[in-house]
């Protein structure tokens, strides 16, 4: 099995807040946490803010509870595309090189999902994701989450499904077995509702990283720049070219 | 509607109640107290006693010691000089600490030569072992069991097969880990692991032992040949199970209207006893001393005693590989497996085995 994962924290403009969070992450048992910068795409050119460096949020990093290893801090990028005109979640699901796809809580969806671009999106790799915490704080929210969810698992039938909070204060994250018993509610099976927290969270973070290699095999790494001093480096590259 | 009937479900446990008689030729009981490997918590609970005899106490005070190391290279476990001075020499039980069974890498030495290593997919590709995918992983295989056989291996030395583990070990995939040790010696050496691991930072700990008297408590009524119970007469094996169960969380089994947190009753027929004595030990403790634990217990009735019966409850490490013998164990959302006898007064007991969602039927 993975280890549990928190993938949605969202990045707030306070660090101590953020922190906080962090900390509670930690202490409830989840080993990897990404902070989310959420962007509204309505202009063309659109500043996207720097992502917080993790450096500087924590000198030391907090260490997972239960177990001797500190906690794993990854950054996330969400865009939100109101334009259905421009992108709307067919196209998402089967053209953008993306990693999860959200589904919205905070109303009702306006579209059904089809099976045809869900099973396609099943077979690149695509997560859909979950949120909690909105339900947390407002009941008509509750019934949306829940609604919705039903809707996707009639479709989806619980594959590469991802539950998060999308929490903005340390209140609302809940513990990662709770977190399993949500997924229960929200239509699936046992097996599948724990791996919505470790598993499939595993799944996304490697289609990402997989993003910058090709097809998942080969990947280049930055070489050090060599300093001044180290000439006899250079006359062995030109060597191995001419004979490759 | 399918899910509605599916949150009506409560996670899948089974609980196993047979009966017999510590006398038997075919008891089973020693059988199963020995393969049951890493236990964790061992409570004892004698009604109407109130001071343990001394061969008891004793026995009690001398569950340990257990070992704790940080950072031990598990190379360090298959080295020949390892198995030549532990695991062949007595049973030699370590356990990984601090590492959950459904998240991370688990290793366990069982003390019949058996290295387990529950492995997440990663690390199994990484090491290069060969293994089998774990019964528990769900759609995507996610967890591999490694076994290694340390007595098989240390007959043939400098084979192919332990070459590569150890270099697999050593060089391709160094795994290090924080272990609990215990070992159980055979002969009369002393205990040497402590200058055997001298150069990590090995601790010696004592099982921890809290004690205490029970007073006025409402215990079920038990008839020793009557496992299902029997009306108005005795309660059934599973209600006792329930009971014991209150009785350790120190729950008040009286359903006293104003109480927030238990709606539990006893069961019925039921008689209060005026006191009762609680012993549990926490720790890493060794099946053979459980062993000499219970025989002890059998002797409580040598002379006669005012009680019915005694209670002798164990229960595993909640993160650890196997079971009982090499079942294999995991953690749904609770990961206990846990065993208890009842020993009545005429040497009859009964056996109470229990398991959670991923494991096994005990055996």
């Amino acid at each position: 099995m993975a280890v549990f994962a928190d993938l949605d924290l969202r990045a707030g403009s306070d660090l101590k807040v953020l922190r906080g969070m962090v900390e509670t992450a930690a202490h409830l048992g989840y080993s990897v946490v990404a902070i989310n910068h959420v962007v509204d795409f309505k202009e063309k050119k659109q500043e996207i803010e720097k992502p917080v460096v993790v450096s500087e949020l924590f000198t030391t990093l907090p260490i997972v509870q239960g177990k001797s290893r500190p906690i794993k801090i990854l950054t996330r990028l969400t865009i939100i595309v109101t334009d259905p005109s421009h992108c709307n979640v067919l196209v998402a699901c089967t053209h953008l090189d993306v990693d999860l796809v959200c589904i919205t809580v905070t109303e009702k969806l306006p579209f059904y999902f089809k099976r045809p671009p869900v099973n396609v999106a099943i077979d690149r790799g695509l997560g859909f994701e979950l949120v909690y915490s909105p339900a947390i704080k407002d009941s008509t929210m509750r019934r949306y989450t829940i609604s919705n969810a039903l809707n996707l698992m009639q479709i989806c039938k619980g594959k590469n499904v991802i539950i998060s909070s999308a929490a903005e204060r340390p209140l609302e994250i809940r513990g990662p077995y709770d977190v399993a018993n949500l997924g229960l509610l929200f239509g699936l099976s046992e097996v599948d509702a724990k791996a919505a927290v470790s598993t499939n969270c595993r799944a996304a973070l490697l289609h990402g990283e997989t993003r910058k290699t090709a097809f998942g095999i080969v990947s280049t790494v930055k070489k050090p720049r060599p300093s001044e001093g180290d000439d006899d480096s250079l006359p062995a590259c030109k060597k191995a070219k001419c004979e490759g | 509607m399918a899910t509605l009937r599916g949150l009506r479900e409560t996670p899948r446990h089974l609980l196993v109640c047979e009966k017999s008689n510590f006398g038997h030729d075919k008891s089973r009981h020693r059988h199963l107290v020995e393969t049951h490997y890493h236990n964790y918590k061992v409570s004892f609970l004698i009604p109407e006693c109130g001071i343990l005899s001394k061969e008891l106490k004793n026995l009690v005070m001398e569950t340990g010691p257990y070992y704790f190391v940080k950072n031990l290279p598990l190379y360090e476990l298959i080295t020949h000089e390892f198995i030549n001075t532990f695991v062949k020499k007595g049973s030699c039980y370590a356990l990984t600490y601090n590492t959950n069974i459904d998240e991370d890498n688990t290793v366990a030495l069982l003390p019949n030569g058996k290295l387990i290593l529950s492995l997440d997919k990663d690390t199994y590709e990484e090491t290069g072992l060969q293994g089998r995918p774990s019964q528990y992983s769900g759609r995507k295989i996610m967890k591999f069991i490694v076994s290694i056989d340390l007595m098989d291996l240390s007959f043939i030395m400098d084979s192919k097969k332990y070459e590569r583990i150890s270099w697999s070990l050593k060089e391709k995939k160094p795994l290090k880990f924080d272990f609990l040790l215990a070992w159980h010696q055979t002969g009369t050496e002393e205990s040497v692991m402590m200058s055997y691991f001298s150069k990590y930072q090995i601790q010696e700990q004592q099982p921890k032992v809290a004690v205490s008297t029970l007073r006025d408590l409402q215990c079920p009524v038990l008839q020793s040949g009557e496992l299902r119970g029997e009306a108005e007469a005795s309660c059934s094996a599973p209600e006792l199970f329930d009971w014991l169960g209150a009785v350790f969380c120190g729950v008040d089994p009286n359903n006293e209207p104003n109480n927030f947190i238990s709606t539990y009753c006893c069961p019925q027929p039921s008689t209060v006893v005026e006191k009762a004595y609680l012993c549990t030990v926490t720790g890493f403790i060794v099946a053979e001393k459980i062993c000499i634990l219970l025989e002890q217990l059998c002797h409580y009735f040598d002379e006669p005693k005012l009680a019915p019966w005694v209670t002798l409850s164990v229960q595993g490490f909640a993160d650890s590989p196997v079971s009982w013998r090499e079942s294999e164990h995991g953690f749904q959302k609770g990961g206990e497996h846990l065993y208890t006898f009842v020993i009545f007064n005429n040497l009859d007991y009964w056996l109470q085995m229990a398991v959670g969602a991923n494991d096994d039927c005990p055996p």
